[in-house]
């Protein structure tokens, strides 16, 4: 009968293995693994094709993500969701914090997406000087994700801000990369230059992010595997045409002292490993899964597999350190859509999927819960500005970040960035006190009973940066934002608490990592403490004069310090970035709107708005008070 | 995750050395003397020969001018059997295969003698200008033509390019001048003399210049995110000088002689990948030669062709950027020929004729790269001829023979290739009152490896076999004329099969390519055409259809994913059509050209799917006499609709363009 049944199930594998679609084939009941909700599954496509996809593997379900294309070419989750291709040859993946970082290698690009949508928040473009750096491999640590490109660099990035923030050099065509004992180790191929590969590791010291040594290995480094002491590195050396094989080493680096400590003679290309134990294969088509004792340098099983199940050519692999489960991504012919196969620990078949991607070669474990919507179009811009006129933010922690400076930019184009992201939701920074934004909005905005605007910010009850709102009517018609201004007048305002017209000025600091000091119109001083978490110029980068005023109300210091706990207290109402966002004292009525003498403006309506940073404060642990501003909305639907 | 750090490099360089090609010319002289002429070839205005015992098909300058030909690729794309792969623009790659055999089995022949390239072994047919050109012909299969070079003789299909003859009557001189401009900037001015060099004979000389910016606009399709854009780094410029002369010697001899040079400096057009469009890479190209070819007829029974060139080739290529350790790629090659040929012609009997010849070349490649083999190849290919050929019927067979010698300066040179291979063909007019004939042939042809195949990098390999490829092939030819009317009509039905084939396969890994005598390739295929047209009256109108069919199905393991798929880049179905009509007011053009679906792999799988495609082009043109000069003036659009397609995938096709083009002829 169990005969019979293989007969059976082999018989329905070949029909599937025909069709297209992506198909999860049972030979267990049980698909889930863990606590994990899921796995992606990377696959980079043919080379120039532009075909990279990623699949969802739906634990809870025990279904695979089959959404097809509208051309009907493909089953790809990315598409599903973010309406556009990954690109070509996508080379990896990692999960860390909520986000999902792809690493695409001939598209030079770091598409991040959202890890419980998949929705693609920003592609950061990968290139210097018109050259593509074509991102390899990725991994995570701390506040930061880092990619190895083969332009021979390792770039930083920025997890909060999902931003690029710094890139080193490191050897030629690094083609792997792994953290150990607080240090980055990049295995640096040369793998361009075919008889002359590069034939080192390059450890960087992460909290510096400078590359402190290279350590010398056999040529043609290039999967690296950390198990937190050791560092493991495979070193292919120069591929004989003749013998149409690689010879190839696995060294173990002692993460301590960086130092080769063993080499074993094993054909390996690429491992997983866990509790000491590595699971490899070799390369090429027919490689076998071996098992490799990591403290010996033993092979202790040279077929993993054990009920028969054959590979073509193992392409990626995974084991899930808890239940020992060994995940094994096809890539079948290369040209075929592979799949991906699902071990127990005796290497017993639990489930296979076919037709997962065109050479899939990552393999990550989810533990959000993932809900993909089908891409709906382009977003309606949120909120009611459409027009960015002036973006002059002090100087400040953030500033240069949000919106990114790129060079090139000017006073135009980060504009232009700072409506991007009033329109997508995003955070803009202010800057130190006085930095303002100036913006147009949509329509008209009529003083009607109750509230009638409101602008998202960051803040919290007792996380508050408050920033000062200008409103003005554009009463010559003219679209601009000549016309007179009228202070919203907030809680301090009104209760006398603040100054009027107090001017500031910055001065361009030397070098990048200096404070910025800046001196008050009732000579107070001080600076803009430069902090180690943002390490970029904290004075505006397109401003062209190294020094700038600005001139606003300043409200009353609002931090305070109670048992080393920093309070940044938040006013009443009337301020941006003030009180959580959407709560009533949080919201704006025109009707607050005065003369420069404090009577009541009496506008019927605004068409602009100006905000402000209000306050001078900065403390230790989270640097200078700096107001952020998101999305403005209209609350009077009627004057639509 | 297992795409090795060699990956790019290879396939960059795979992909550079399509376009590492020549466009090289050469020519023959058909002053074939009058006494022979009966017995070499029946010639026709039309685009098919009723006579041929292959499918052979000419387009002559009222088809060039219909189909509006800039580069001599356009024209083929009209003719039945022909699967032109084209990577877009002026300077993208354009090569030509025929019933399965891939494009390397397609011989490019100027003027009746073979160009090679045994770099890559494919020609651009993009290369060659459409003025250079009286008319270009396609024939697949055995040749009817005795005195056919031995190495042409020896291939499954040739291109051939007929260069301007002088067309001196009465006068001394004529002269021709002629500008073009076009979309995408694109401009290019010709001119032309042929005169009377005194006792030496006649001559003519040729310039023609061409330049482009080629930045047409595209759609990037990517699902609901498909972007419009322009193609960038597609610059190509381009100069041709030749000249010729024609002599006669004695009563009974003709020679010619021939120079020829050939410059261009270009971009090349870059795969379209997402989010990165850094098109980069340029492309030198120089190619000079000269050459003579010397006609006797000795006797009544005796004609001999002798034939002598020496030509050379150089191309660099150059990319800028590359994260190699050098920073850029810089591949300059230097390929050296030396061409000798001789057919001598004996007529047995009245009917009877046999033929022998024997062609020598010695060609060298040079490199600047450190791990360049140097190689350098001589082939001796010999062939003998038999032809009886009675008013009804045509029956010819050939033996041909391949030698090759090969030396390297570096690494194991190749083994001697020493191959036989045999063709025949039978042409029989069975019904001659209906003008109805039948005709068949039998072929075996090679394709050697080339220099790439055998020595490139890494990836070649020494040991390769040639390719065989066997074409049986029957048709009809029906072909009549009344009053004014004419009309023809042609079909043919094939099966080919091509062994060992040669082709760059992954070997432990997508990232390390090797060359391998891998698999086989058979396909059946019809092959029709319909050409009619009315001369008389004041209106002159003419008609020609075709219609293409191909299964080629890869038949190298029965346990691969590719079992039975059809060839990459070849359509089931094709199809075209060209009407003009020339008259006293103005003469009009239309074209046609549809492909069916096909892949782009050869996985038949989704992801390669390449949709159907049809492109319609239009063109008016007049002639002014003004002072005994004539002037043309001529006003093209192509790709009318501006249909956005892509023939080979990510390598956009240009949508429409205008062209107008002024000639002055004194």
């Amino acid at each position: 009968m169990r005969k019979v049944n293989h007969i059976l199930l082999s018989a329905l594998l070949l029909t599937l293995s025909c069709d297209p679609e992506p198909v999860l084939l049972k030979h267990s009941e049980i698909v889930a693994d863990g606590d994990h909700t899921g796995i992606f599954v990377l696959s980079e496509g043919l080379f120039n094709r532009n075909n990279s996809t990623l699949a969802w593997i739906d634990f809870e379900t025990g279904a695979v993500d089959s959404w097809k294309s509208p051309t009907g070419t493909s089953y790809d989750c990315f598409e599903k969701v973010n309406g556009r291709r990954l690109g070509d040859t996508a080379n990896d993946m990692i999960l860390y914090g909520s986000h999902l970082y792809i690493v695409v290698s001939e598209s030079s690009t770091i598409d991040i997406l959202d890890a419980t949508t998949l929705k693609s928040v920003k592609q950061i473009p990968m290139s210097r000087d018109g050259r593509p750096s074509e991102p390899r491999r990725i991994t995570a640590s701390g506040d930061y994700v880092y990619v190895c490109s083969f332009d021979g660099t390792v770039t930083r990035i920025d997890t909060l801000l999902l931003t690029a923030d710094r890139t080193i050099n490191v050897g030629r065509n690094p083609d792997g990369i792994c953290v150990a004992n607080g240090k980055l180790y990049v295995s640096n191929s040369g793998g361009l230059d075919f008889n002359n590969p590069d034939c080192t590791v390059s450890v960087i010291d992460l909290n510096s992010f400078t590359e402190t040594k290279r350590i010398e290995v056999r040529q043609n480094p290039g999967s690296i595997y950390s198990d937190g002491k050791n560092v493991f590195v495979v070193s292919r050396g120069i591929y004989d045409y003749g013998k149409n094989d690689y010879d190839t080493r696995l060294h173990k680096i002692d993460a301590e002292n960086d130092v080769v400590t063993e080499t074993f003679n094993i054909p390996i290309l690429t491992m997983d490993a866990h509790d000491g134990i590595a699971w490899f294969y070799g390369y090429g088509p027919g490689g076998t899964i071996q098992m490799l004792d990591l403290e010996r340098g033993e092979i202790i099983n040279s077929d993993f597999i054990t009920d028969g199940t054959r590979i073509q050519c193992p392409y990626g692999i995974r084991v899930e350190p808890r239940s020992g489960k060994v995940y094994v991504c096809d890539a079948a012919d290369y040209v075929t859509p592979g799949s991906l196969f699902c071990f127990s620990p005796e290497g017993r078949l639990l489930y296979k999927v076919t037709n997962i991607g065109i050479n899939p070669n990552t393999i990550t474990f989810c533990d959000n819960k993932v809900t993909l919507r089908r891409y709906a179009g382009k977003p309606e811009p949120k909120g009611h500005v459409d027009r960015v006129f002036e973006y002059m933010p002090a100087p400040g922690q953030f500033v240069n970040l949000m919106p990114q400076y790129e060079e090139g930019d000017d006073a135009q184009t980060m504009a232009q960035k700072c409506l991007e992201a009033f329109q997508s939701g995003e955070m803009i920074t202010l800057g130190a006190f006085g930095g303002y934004v100036t913006v147009g909005l949509r329509s008209t905005i009529h003083n009607l009973e109750g509230k009638d605007f409101r602008i998202d910010g960051n803040a919290f009850n007792g996380s508050s940066e408050p920033g000062v709102v200008w409103v003005s009517s554009d009463e010559n018609h003219n679209g601009l934002p000549d016309d007179k201004w009228y202070e919203i007048e907030g809680s301090e305002q009104k209760a006398g608490r603040s100054v009027a017209d107090y001017t500031i000025s910055y001065t361009r600091p030397a070098h990048e990592d200096d404070h910025t000091p800046w001196t008050g119109s009732d000579g107070r001083s001080g600076s803009v403490l430069h902090n180690k978490s943002h390490s970029q110029y904290y004075y505006p980068l397109w401003y062209e004069s190294d020094a700038v005023e600005f001139t606003g109300t300043l409200l009353p210091d609002n931090i305070t310090q109670e048992n080393d706990i920093w309070i940044m207290k938040s006013f009443e109402y009337g301020y941006v970035d003030n009180l959580t966002n959407n709560t009533e004292n949080a919201l704006f009525d025109i009707e607050w709107a005065v003369n420069p003498d404090g009577t009541p403006a009496n506008l019927e309506s605004i068409d602009f708005i100006r905000i402000q940073n209000g306050v001078i404060g900065c403390n230790e642990r989270t640097g200078e008070l700096s107001t952020e501003v998101s999305t403005i909305y209209n609350l009077n639907p009627k004057s639509e | 995750m297992a795409f090795d750090v060699k990956t790019i490099t290879c396939l960059t360089v795979i992909c550079t050395l399509c376009f590492r090609l020549e466009a090289q010319g050469q020519i023959l002289s058909d002053g074939t003397p009058s006494k022979d002429l009966q017995e070499v070839t029946v010639t026709s205005d039309r685009t098919t020969n009723p006579h041929s015992v292959s499918v052979s098909k000419k387009a002559d300058a009222a088809l060039l001018r219909a189909t509006s030909t800039l580069q001599v690729s356009d024209v083929l794309k009209y003719m039945s059997g022909a699967t032109v792969k084209d990577y877009g623009g002026i300077g993208g790659l354009k090569t030509v295969s025929v019933r399965g055999l891939g494009a390397q089995h397609t011989a490019v022949a100027y003027d009746g003698i073979i160009i090679t390239d045994n770099q890559t072994g494919q020609i651009d047919l993009g290369k060659f200008s459409g003025s250079q050109a009286q008319s270009v012909s396609m024939t697949s299969g055995p040749d009817n033509d005795m005195l056919q070079p031995a190495a042409l003789a020896a291939q499954a299909a040739v291109i051939s390019v007929s260069s301007k003859r002088p067309e001196i009557g009465e006068s001394k001189a004529r002269s021709k001048g002629e500008l073009k401009y076009g979309s995408f900037r694109t401009v290019s001015a010709l001119a032309e003399s042929d005169f009377k060099a005194g006792r030496l004979g006649t001559a003519t000389v040729q310039g023609e210049w061409l330049d482009t910016r080629g930045d047409y606009p595209y759609t990037q399709e990517n699902s609901a995110s498909s972007r419009q854009m322009r193609r960038t780094n597609s610059d190509v410029s381009r100069l041709r000088v030749e000249g010729a002369l024609f002599s006669s010697i004695g009563e009974n001899s003709s020679l010619t002689t021939r120079i020829y040079w050939f410059q261009s400096a270009q971009g090349l057009p870059a795969n379209i990948l997402y989010n990165e469009n850094a098109a980069r890479e340029r492309l030198w190209n120089s190619n000079g030669f000269m050459q003579s070819t010397l006609t006797t007829a000795f006797t009544d029974r005796l004609t001999m062709r002798l034939s002598a060139k020496y030509g050379t080739t150089y191309t660099r290529y150059l990319d800028p950027k590359v994260n190699s350790s050098t920073g850029k790629t810089d591949n300059r090659y230097t390929e050296r020929e030396g061409y000798l040929s001789g057919v001598a012609l004996y007529r047995l009997a009245d009917r009877l004729t046999a033929s022998a010849g024997i062609d020598t070349r010695l060609s060298a490649l040079d490199g600047n790269g450190a791990d360049q083999a140097h190689p350098t190849r001589l082939t001796l290919n010999s062939t003998a001829a038999i032809k009886y050929a009675s008013d009804r019927i045509i029956i010819t067979g050939r033996l041909n023979h391949v030698f090759t010698k090969e030396k390297t300066r570096l690494r194991q040179a190749a083994e001697s290739y020493n191959h036989l291979s045999p063709t025949a063909g039978l042409n029989w007019l069975v019904w001659p009152k209906a003008g109805l004939h039948l005709r068949a042939s039998v072929s075996n042809t090679l394709r050697l490896p080339t220099f790439n195949d055998l020595y490139f990098e890494q990836i070649g390999r020494r040991d390769l076999r040639p390719e065989r490829a066997t074409v049986t092939s029957a048709g009809i030819v029906l072909e009549n004329e009344s009053r004014g009317w004419f009309w023809s009509f042609y079909a043919d039905a094939y099966n080919s099969n091509v062994k060992d084939r040669i082709m760059a396969v992954p070997g432990k890994n997508t990232a390390l390519w090797m060359m391998k005598n891998i698999g086989s390739v058979i396909t059946h295929g019809l092959e029709t055409g319909l050409e009619t047209g009315y001369t008389l009256g004041p209106v002159h109108p003419h008609l020609m259809l075709s219609y293409t069919y191909q299964r080629s199905m890869d038949k190298s393991d029965s346990g691969s994913s590719t079992w039975n798929h059809q060839l990459p880049y070849t359509p089931r179905h094709s199809a075209s059509a060209v009407a003009w009509a020339e008259n006293s007011i103005v003469n009009a053009g239309i074209n046609l050209l549809y492909s069916g679906e096909y892949f782009c792999n050869g996985y038949n799988g989704p992801e390669y799917y390449m949709p159907s495609y049809y492109e319609i082009g239009c063109s008016l043109w007049r002639d002014f006499n003004i002072n005994g000069s004539t002037v043309t003036l001529k006003a093209e659009c192509i790709n009318l609709t501006d249909k956005r397609y892509e023939l080979v995938r990510n390598y956009p096709m240009p949508g429409r363009q205008l062209r107008l083009t002024a000639t002055v002829e004194l």
